[in-house]
């Protein structure tokens, strides 16, 4: 039993899933569904279509280089029966996933590192041009802070107690 | 008719027909029924189905045919698929090789365009259909094949074209 990776979205084909294409020139694509199948018959290239896997590592949106995908690399070699081995990989996979989705986290907070600043920046540059919107000229001369308005409302507290509990 | 229209439109490429047919009915399987798909589906896919009376195959093998066109299928009421055998006649051949023009001879499915499940629960599916011509008792005519072949071959006890092909899907 083998996983194998889909051609088109790089998830993995776990076994009675996907149909496998064979091309006459012996190149075999498989894919995890017929949604990636379908792409592929329209002759989508797969670093262009922003969900698959190829175009967030062209684009630098997930991580490319690991040391944890070395561990992931095809073995064509069978590997003879060791009960320890067995053991020792089951153990060794659970803590190298961890690991990777930790660095995953890191490779995305890195990414959207300057976010906040940025939409700071974006927020006041929008106020600043825009303040007409919420506050008049008038105003805007007499107290020349960008801050809006405040406004007094009465609110009646008498409120017969049938329609308070019907909210 | 709709079965050598396909073939044609297969060998231009992955030119598509707007199709939905259902295989329920064998023999008359429709490939170009206009259904009205949603519009999401801005292409328009094909339909493969079963290789029956009057599909044309390739033959992948040096005996000497070339293309072949099916007259009956061996076993199967709507056809033939990956792996079956059929009997055929042969419409276009090389001017010196073992069967001539017109000749019929028996044939093994070694591609189809039509997706066969496999018992891991994958399915498998070639570009086009091809064929190789066996004798009555299922051996290869011609001495060497060309192209991948499945692994279903062997199931079907047809060990002798496992050997001689190049590579194995």
């Amino acid at each position: 039993m083998r996983l194998e990776k889909c051609w088109f979205c790089s998830s993995t084909v776990y076994p009675g899933h996907g149909i496998q294409f064979v091309r006459n020139d012996a190149k075999i694509f498989r894919f995890c569904r017929s949604k990636c199948h379908k792409n592929f018959k329209m002759k989508r290239n797969p670093r262009k279509v922003k969900w698959t896997k190829a175009y967030r590592r062209l684009h630098g949106k997930d991580m490319t280089q690991d040391s944890t995908f070395e561990f992931e690399r095809r073995r064509n070699r069978p590997e003879r029966y060791d009960r320890n081995v067995t053991e020792m990989t089951l153990k060794a996979i659970k803590k190298i996933d961890k690991i990777r989705v930790d660095r995953e986290v890191r490779h995305h907070k890195m990414r959207m590192k300057g976010k906040k600043a940025f939409e700071q920046q974006a927020a006041i540059k929008e106020l600043e041009n825009s303040i007409d919107l919420v506050k008049a000229p008038v105003a805007l001369q007499q107290d020349s802070q960008f801050t809006l308005a405040k406004i007094k409302v009465k609110v009646s507290q008498s409120q017969p107690e049938g329609e308070r509990m019907e909210e | 008719m709709s079965a050598l229209l396909s073939s044609k439109l297969s060998t231009v490429g992955r030119s598509l027909i707007r199709s939905f047919g259902n295989d329920l009915s064998g023999a008359k399987a429709p490939h170009e029924t206009m259904t009205n798909l949603s519009y999401q589906y801005l292409f328009l896919q094909q339909q493969r189905t079963f290789i029956q009376m009057r599909t044309r195959l390739k033959v992948v093998d040096n005996s000497g045919a070339k293309r072949v066109m099916c007259i009956q299928a061996l076993k199967g009421r709507r056809g033939a698929r990956l792996g079956d055998t059929i009997i055929a006649s042969v419409k276009e051949a090389q001017p010196h090789g073992k069967v001539k023009k017109g000749d019929v001879v028996y044939g093994v499915v070694v591609r189809a365009a039509m997706q066969r499940s496999r018992c891991d629960g994958s399915e498998i599916r070639f570009d086009d259909n091809a064929v190789v011509l066996v004798n009555k008792q299922g051996e290869p005519i011609g001495t060497r094949i060309y192209g991948p072949v499945p692994h279903e071959l062997r199931k079907k006890k047809h060990v002798k074209i496992l050997t001689l092909a190049e590579h194995i899907a």
